[in-house]
């Protein structure tokens, strides 16, 4: 016997998280576009996309906020701290990479200093993630020690049913088990068979990659110009990869009156590590390509023993020119003989 | 023989006599329905080369590539007539010199993919006049029609609300031919003319400007669009200028290397109705 919830309930559960007080996210279609929304009923959830364009990230780092604001009076100075909203949310229908994203985040927003725009979202969210049994030809979990039902990240799992009418329940984390006691009465006890999940080929050896790339030899070998000729520098795969996490902080406004932001920011472009007197130490952009990949499966790795990379296959999905992480992982792991 | 194999053999001979010293063409992508783009440099590797109705990339921007062009050696690059276009646009701003650029040109109608015959920018030149009078008798787009019929205020919320999805990743200005310059605007911070943050002013500010920056220089490939991760209908923007700037100047952009931008030249019988 496992905690099931039916797809019949899921509407009643969405209403009793509301009438307490909490904002319900999950995959929703707006302009053509999937992306994480708030929802008010679950007609408006699009539970079975293989996933959404853009990332659950952008529930906790969204692409511009701000921080704080100054305006200078004839008399004071007024300052004012933007502190991101504390409403408990929801969210409900995440894909466990998306998931598994949010504690690589969490190590980096918590590693020399503590980003309390981060956490603040983190601690008042609940994480429902649904194990895929789909995937397209870009997802890539496996390759990364990920799978289709992994639970980092996670608080809820849900696991669907071979009927396809619902979901076998799992709480991971004391804030999974608080949301789903809210909705106790919803929840049902049943034998249901659950359905198979997908099957995920592995696509490279991840481990010789990290080899591969560990080795100084390597760090101006051509391979990096060759596999990264037709990139075209936009930042589209950083800004739709569910990890990456580079901002700028940026003030706008004027002497008198103004807004200081921080702002997503891309390894892609040029202007990312252009110094003051004009000399870019990434002058090329097979070099910021190299620092991506080096990022993800080298210094981040080491420095706080996690892949930045879930395996999701955005990167690869999205990109203009058909270039992503896939590709590159591959033909190191030929190099690697 | 199918066009494919016509150029791939066309690329192996240029190669192998020296003639060209890279072809720039499309090759097959991570899924059966993809195409990117390739670079080949050696006559034993054009059979990676593939033309078919999936190549719709403009691949000019690529001649721009910091030092492809400054040996004063050729390349070949497949172009379909918006690329031939954009290439006479970049020499008429004086970024290449058509003479280093063999066009291996094509059209797509359909299914089918043809051959277009003439090797130099100038060879093409009836072709583009015979597109510029086609674009004349063109219907609009259904999604331009319903923006025409709306009060300027529903107009402005439409796009408000597609540009809300963007991201500022600046996809579309990489992908875009005409998307040159060295250093954009937006990346000049001293100081900082364009907001950077994606909020709605920063998107407004960023999409038309960019939108009036290419009015009388966008060919309408349609690279933006593709590029678009947040699906912005970005061409109807360009469309639009376009649509403008032929009704008012009778300029349609690309015709031949000689033609002067049409935001930079003047003519004593220009219209000054939108001088206010």
């Amino acid at each position: 016997m496992a905690t099931l919830l039916y797809s019949a309930s899921l509407n009643d559960c969405i209403a009793r998280w509301r009438e307490d007080g909490l904002m319900v996210f999950g995959p929703s279609t707006a302009g053509g576009v999937s992306g994480f929304r708030e929802v008010e009923d679950a007609g408006s959830l699009d539970l079975d996309l293989v996933l959404t364009r853009s990332t659950l990230k952008e529930l906790f780092f969204p692409r511009t906020e701000p921080m704080l604001g100054y305006r200078i009076g004839k008399q004071q100075i007024e300052t004012e701290e933007f502190i991101p909203p504390e409403g408990r949310r929801i969210i409900f229908g995440v894909r466990p990479c998306d998931a598994a994203g949010m504690q690589v985040d969490d190590a980096l927003f918590d590693w020399d200093y503590h980003d309390a725009y981060w956490f603040r979202r983190r601690d008042s969210s609940v994480i429902f993630s649904i194990a895929c049994t789909h995937s397209d030809a870009f997802c890539m979990c496996t390759s990364l020690g990920l799978a289709p039902d992994s639970t980092k990240g996670s608080d809820v799992l849900l696991r669907p049913l071979a009927a396809g009418n619902g979901w076998k329940v799992e709480a991971l984390t004391e804030r999974g088990e608080n949301a789903l006691s809210s909705i106790s009465s919803l929840l049902k006890e049943g034998g249901d068979a659950p359905a198979p999940l997908t099957d995920v080929p592995v696509k490279f050896d991840l481990e010789a990659c990290r080899r591969w790339l560990a080795d100084p030899e390597n760090f101006e070998s051509r391979f990096w110009k060759e596999i990264s000729e037709r990139c075209i520098g936009c930042g589209s795969c950083t800004y739709l990869c569910p990890t990456c996490h580079c901002f700028d902080i940026q003030d706008e406004g004027d002497t008198y009156q103004g807004v200081r932001r921080k702002n997503w920011d891309s390894c892609s472009f040029s202007l990312f590590t252009m110094h003051t007197s004009g000399h870019n130490p990434r002058a090329t952009q097979s070099a910021r390509w190299r620092q991506r990949i080096m990022h993800k499966f080298n210094y981040f790795s080491l420095k706080f023993n996690v892949n930045s990379c879930t395996g999701c296959g955005r990167c690869t999905r999205e990109c203009p020119v058909d270039m992503g992480v896939t590709e590159t992982l591959q033909a190191i792991s030929t190099l690697q003989r | 023989m199918s066009i494919q194999e016509h150029y791939r053999s066309r690329a192996k001979e240029l190669l192998s006599s020296g003639t060209v010293k890279m072809v720039i063409g499309y090759g097959t992508g991570s899924t059966p329905d993809r195409r990117r783009p390739v670079f080949i440099t050696s006559p034993d590797e054009t059979d990676r080369l593939v033309l078919d109705k999936a190549c719709r990339t403009n691949l000019s921007g690529y001649l721009l590539r910091e030092g492809l062009l400054s040996d004063q050696k050729q390349v070949a690059v497949f172009f379909n007539l918006d690329g031939v276009r954009s290439l006479n646009i970049l020499a008429a701003e004086s970024q290449l010199e058509t003479a280093q650029v063999l066009v291996l040109g094509f059209r797509i109608e359909g299914e089918e993919v043809t051959a277009l015959q003439g090797e130099r920018a100038a060879d093409f030149k009836s072709l583009i006049a015979a597109a510029k009078e086609q674009r004349k008798s063109q219907p609009p787009h259904e999604l331009q029609e319903k923006l025409e019929a709306m009060t300027p205020k529903e107009r402005f919320s439409f796009w408000e609300a597609e540009f809300s999805r963007c991201i500022k990743c600046y996809a579309c200005r990489q992908a875009c031919p005409m998307c040159w310059c060295r250093r954009c605007v937006v990346d000049n911070n001293q100081p900082q003319w364009v907001n950077t943050s994606s909020h709605t002013l920063g998107n407004l500010e960023w999409n038309l400007l960019r939108a009036f920056h290419l009015a009388g220089r966008c060919v309408e490939c349609g690279n933006c669009s593709r590029a678009c991760p947040a699906d912005i209908p970005l061409h109807l923007l360009n469309r639009r200028m376009s649509d403008e700037v032929q009704g008012s100047f009778d300029h349609y952009p690309g015709m031949d290397e000689a033609q002067e931008p049409v935001l930079a030249s003047f003519r004593k019988d220009d219209p000054e109705t939108f001088i206010l």
